[in-house]
């Protein structure tokens, strides 16, 4: 057990860490948009618009707060800090990189290596939806209560695919740990690939991609802020700071989202065929093993603004299509092959 | 002709999706490879849809509208007569013009025998349609090539002769003026046996009752 200075010393610094990755993704995700429209995004402030979202900040943070005049006071300023909340909490038990030993004392990667890591994971992530029907119906507004049930129909219907596939990954790795998860991907796998989830799972790993995209509600599954159709969905009638914590959580959603892939499904901190606490040294190696989850988990952020901009937006039936008639059912094949595999290999 | 809607029916790999979506992140990484390098090539004009305003000017054609200007002509005269013909064609009722007839001893400074003693342009209410260039006799008024024309405050748009006179100074010595007008060809008038408004049909009939009588 790790005293409580250092426990609190990871607190702050993987909250300090997910702030400024959320803050610096709405960076990447404009400047990427543009780039990939042919055109440049922002790049004023700073170099290569390096502090717009500073810019942001300051304007979001200067701006008019305005309740609507027949809103529910409560539900409207609750429904924020509801969405923000669970996403801050939910990387809680999720890793950023192994251990590093300092003054003989070992240090892990992680703020809390709880053995039902992966319940809390699911239990918090589901949360999350409160704050979008709590906001939509707290607006007093027909396009927020709009995004707010189809946020709701649309989490309900995706978190049972992405419940099996995370089950079908806890059968394989035979944990709940996530820390556990990721030490059981060393090594190789038949000789030659490295051991990762996604050479074990690769069905799973496709289905729990498309759910992630739809629990973090982003393009291809935008549908509660569906622009052209209903405004803005749930954050309609917000603005100021409020506003600006719906946009936060919902990056800080995403780097929980994909952390928990590269835990999950592409071997955490362990490099492919190279076990790097061979040759390094106590610290070189918790810098080292931190570098290359980050390395993993900035491909996937990038792939969330990459495909925003790739794919359009699903219609609304095709949406809960996919999702009860593609997704369930081969996420309980996938879950019946693993169980099988599991069984007679062990 | 209406055509019939055909159904396209969609493979297995199509149903499936995502390696159409495969495909589709390629295309789009491919424009973002593109402009990412282009971002870090010097120059202010490197992404070759965007222009960054104000280090990187797009260029204008010699003809465009913009900010109007006074013309001297050859000998430093001013050519404006101070007839008003600009102010009666312009659409917006943004001109004033106000004529003074030369007195002696001024004929060094303007080239017709009266001239404008006061010109102002309402440059808020201008359309910059160029009807005011078209309708001048003398070609003294012509639109150029300046278009940034914010100001702080509404009295600084209504430009005055000085201003006028001043953008003419400016544009000379940028050699941004504008080139002469080509004559426009004026068609001979058609014959008034087959007048234009006449349906093709008739104006035939007419044409092979001639051909007959001359035969
Ligand atoms: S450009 Fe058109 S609107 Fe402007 S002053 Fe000339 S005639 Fe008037
Ligand atoms: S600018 Fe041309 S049309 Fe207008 S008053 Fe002068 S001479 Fe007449």
């Amino acid at each position: 057990m790790e005293g409580w200075g250092i426990i609190i010393i990871k607190i702050v610094f993987i909250w300090t860490w997910t702030l400024l990755i959320a803050t610096l993704m709405t960076w990447i995700e404009r400047r990427g948009a543009g780039l990939i429209q042919d055109r440049l995004g922002p790049n004023r402030a700073g170099p290569f618009g390096i502090f717009q979202p500073l810019a942001d900040g300051i304007k979001l943070f200067t701006k008019e707060d305005i309740v609507p005049e027949k809103a529910h006071k409560i539900l409207f300023a609750l429904g924020p800090i509801l969405f923000a909340l669970p996403a801050f909490s939910a990387y809680a038990v999720v890793p950023f990189g192994d251990k590093i030993v300092l003054g003989g004392k070992e240090i892990i990667l992680q703020v809390a290596d709880v053995s039902v890591g992966f319940l809390y994971i699911v239990a918090i992530g589901s949360m999350s939806v409160y704050g979008i029907v709590l906001g939509g119906w707290g607006s007093n507004n027909k396009y927020s209560i709009l995004g707010g049930l189809r946020s709701t129909a649309q989490l309900i219907s995706y978190e049972v695919p992405w419940g099996l596939a995370l089950l079908a990954a806890v059968l394989l790795y035979g944990t709940f740990s996530l820390r556990d998860m990721a030490f059981a991907q060393q090594g190789v796998f038949l000789g030659f690939l490295p051991n990762w989830g996604i050479f074990k799972q690769p069905l799973g790993f496709i289905l729990f991609m498309v759910a992630a995209y739809a629990e973090a509600n982003r393009v291809p599954f935008d549908l509660p802020e569906a622009e052209s159709e209903i405004v803005a969905g749930y954050h309609t009638e917000y603005g100021s700071m409020r506003l600006g914590l719906y946009l936060f959580g919902e990056y800080v959603n995403i780097y929980t989202l994909s952390a928990l892939i590269v835990t999950l499904y592409f071997g955490a901190w362990n490099l492919p065929y190279v076990d790097m606490s061979k040759f390094l040294g106590p610290v070189a190696y918790g810098l080292a093993s931190f570098l290359v989850f980050f390395l993993k988990v900035a491909f996937f952020l990038w792939l969330f603004v990459w495909v925003r901009w790739t794919v359009p937006r699903f219609r609304y039936d095709q949406v809960m299509g996919l999702g009860w008639k593609s997704l369930i059912p081969l996420a309980l094949i996938n879950l019946f092959i693993t169980a099988l595999f599991v069984q007679f290999t062990a | 002709m209406a055509r019939p809607v055909v159904k396209k029916e969609f493979s297995l790999s199509d149903r499936v999706y995502l390696i159409e979506i495969i495909k589709g992140l390629g295309l789009t990484w491919k424009h973002f490879l593109f402009n990412f390098r282009a971002c870090f090539r010097p120059g202010p004009h490197t992404v070759p849809t965007c222009w960054q305003y104000p280090e990187d000017l797009r260029e204008i054609a010699p003809i465009f509208r913009g900010a109007h200007m006074l013309l001297l002509d050859e000998k430093g005269r001013e050519k404006c007569v101070g007839c008003g013909m600009c102010a009666r064609a312009c659409p917006a009722k943004c001109i004033t013009v106000k004529r003074g007839k030369v007195q002696e001893g001024e004929e060094g400074k303007y080239a017709g025998k009266t001239y404008c003693a006061e010109f102002k342009i309402d440059m808020l209410r201008c359309i910059f349609c160029g009807f005011c260039e078209e309708a001048c006799p003398k070609g003294a008024i012509v639109l150029g090539q300046e278009y940034e024309l914010a100001e702080y405050t509404p009295e600084k748009c209504l430009y005055d002769k000085a201003r006028l006179l001043a953008n003419y100074e400016k544009a000379k010595s940028e050699g941004k003026l504008k080139p002469a007008r080509k004559p426009v060809p004026v068609e001979a008038p058609p014959p008034k046996a087959a007048p234009k408004s006449k349906p093709k049909a008739a104006a035939k009939k007419v044409k092979e009752k001639e051909g007959t009588k001359q035969a």
